[in-house]
C-alpha cells in the first residue's frame, strides 16, 4: 500500500494517509510543528499532500525541501492553495503568502542561481486552476487549464475580473 | 567616480558598482543577508544605492530602508525597482512578502502624504522621480503615459482603474535627506 503523508491534515485527513498537524483537535497521527522539520526518515513516503497550508508557513522553500526529503524519488507532492485573486486568500490573517498559478514554475526549468533559494528538485507535472462557478460555467476554467499561454494571458490581464479560486499542483520529486 | 552599491545584485551587477547579495552564486562582491542585521559599510559610504527587485523580499521594509539611508550620503540617491501589486509578477515568486503601490514609501517623505510627517521612522528621503510601467497593451493605449504624466491621474488610476488597467513595475528614485 502506498504510504501517503498528509501535512496539516486537520479534520479531513486524506483516506489511508498518515496525518501530521499541530492541533490535538485534528485527526493527526503525529502532533508536531511541521513548519520546521518533519519527524520522518528520508525517502519514506510515496506521496505528500499539503492542502491549504503552504500559504501559512514561514518559509515555503524550507517546507518544500522537507517534503522533498521525506518523499521517495518520483513521489508526487500535491499542493492546493488559494489563488491570489480569490477572497479566500485574504480571509485568514494567518495567510502570509498570496500565490499564483506560476508560483512554482521555475522548478521545471531552474536557473543555476536558484539552487541557493530552493535546493530541492521537483518537476512541475500538473497545474490546475479552479475558477468561481460562474466563470467555470462560461468555459473560462476549461480555457485556463487547456493552454499554458492562455493561463499566462489570464494571469496578466484578466484575473482580477475573471477571478481564480484555488490552484492545485502536482510536483514530482526528483532525487 | 560615483560610489554605487547594488543591493541584491544577482548575476547581473550594475556596471561599476559594488555588488551585495546573500547568494554566493551571483556577481556579488560582498555576501550579506539584509534580514540579519546591518549592511557591512560605514555611514555615508555611497553616492547611490540601487535595489532592483529586492524590497518586496525583505522581512522589515522600514528597518531595511533605514539601513539604506544610513550607508548613502546626504543628497545621495536610492533607486528601487519593485512590482506594482496589481502585476502578476508580484504573486509569481513565493518569496515576495509585500505587495506595494506607488504610495508605499510615504512614511519616509517629509510631510508624509497629506502634509503631516509620519512617525514610524525618523529617516527622511524625498521622492525625486517615479516611473510606473504598465503592461504592453495598456502602454500601447496610452495609459502608461497618462499615469506618469500627472499626479492626479496616477491617484485616480490607483483608486479606480488599477485592477483593470494593471500595473507592472515601479521605479522610484529617492534623494537622501540627513
Amino acid at each position: 500500500m502506498a504510504r501517503i503523508l498528509d501535512i496539516g491534515c486537520g479534520r479531513g485527513k486524506y483516506p489511508g494517509a498518515i496525518g501530521v498537524d499541530m492541533s490535538p483537535a485534528s485527526q493527526a497521527d503525529v502532533l508536531c510543528d511541521w513548519t520546521k522539520t518533519l519527524p520522518f526518515g528520508d525517502s519514506t513516503f510515496d506521496g505528500v499532500r499539503m492542502i491549504h497550508i503552504i500559504e501559512e508557513v514561514d518559509d515555503i522553500f524550507r517546507m518544500l525541501a522537507e517534503a522533498h526529503r521525506v518523499a521517495k524519488n518520483g513521489a508526487i507532492v500535491t499542493i492546493v492553495t488559494p489563488h491570489y485573486t480569490d477572497h479566500a486568500s485574504y480571509c485568514s490573517p494567518a495567510h502570509r503568502w498570496h500565490l499564483s498559478s506560476f508560483s512554482f514554475w521555475f522548478f521545471s526549468d531552474k536557473p543555476a542561481q536558484y539552487d541557493y533559494y530552493a535546493p530541492a528538485n521537483y518537476r512541475e507535472k500538473r497545474v490546475r486552476v479552479e475558477l468561481l462557478r460562474i466563470w467555470r460555467a462560461l468555459g473560462f476554467q476549461f480555457l485556463v487549464n487547456r493552454a499554458r499561454w492562455f493561463r499566462k494571458f489570464w494571469e496578466y490581464y484578466m484575473s482580477f475580473v475573471i477571478r481564480g479560486k484555488t490552484v492545485q499542483w502536482e510536483l514530482e520529486v526528483v532525487k | 567616480m560615483p560610489r554605487i552599491l547594488d543591493v541584491g545584485c544577482g548575476p547581473a551587477k550594475y556596471p561599476g558598482s559594488i555588488g551585495l547579495d546573500m547568494n554566493p552564486a551571483t556577481a556579488a562582491d560582498v555576501i550579506a543577508h539584509l534580514d540579519k542585521g546591518f549592511l557591512p559599510f560605514r555611514d555615508n559610504s555611497f553616492d547611490e544605492l540601487r535595489g532592483e527587485h529586492v524590497i518586496e523580499h525583505v522581512a522589515d521594509i522600514i528597518a531595511t530602508m533605514e539601513e539604506f539611508h544610513r550607508v548613502t550620503r546626504s543628497g545621495g540617491k536610492i533607486y528601487l525597482v519593485t512590482p506594482h501589486y496589481t502585476d502578476f509578477s508580484s504573486f509569481r515568486d513565493p518569496t515576495h512578502r509585500w505587495h506595494l503601490n506607488t504610495y508605499s514609501f510615504i512614511y519616509f517623505y517629509p510631510g508624509g502624504m497629506h502634509g503631516r510627517d509620519m512617525w514610524y521612522t525618523k529617516v527622511r528621503m524625498k521622492e525625486v522621480k517615479l516611473h510606473v510601467k504598465l503592461l504592453k497593451m495598456w502602454k500601447a493605449l496610452g495609459f502608461e503615459f497618462l499615469v506618469n504624466h500627472s499626479r492626479f491621474f496616477r491617484q485616480f488610476w490607483e483608486h479606480y482603474l488599477s485592477f483593470l488597467i494593471r500595473g507592472k513595475l515601479m521605479e522610484f528614485t529617492f534623494e537622501v535627506i540627513k
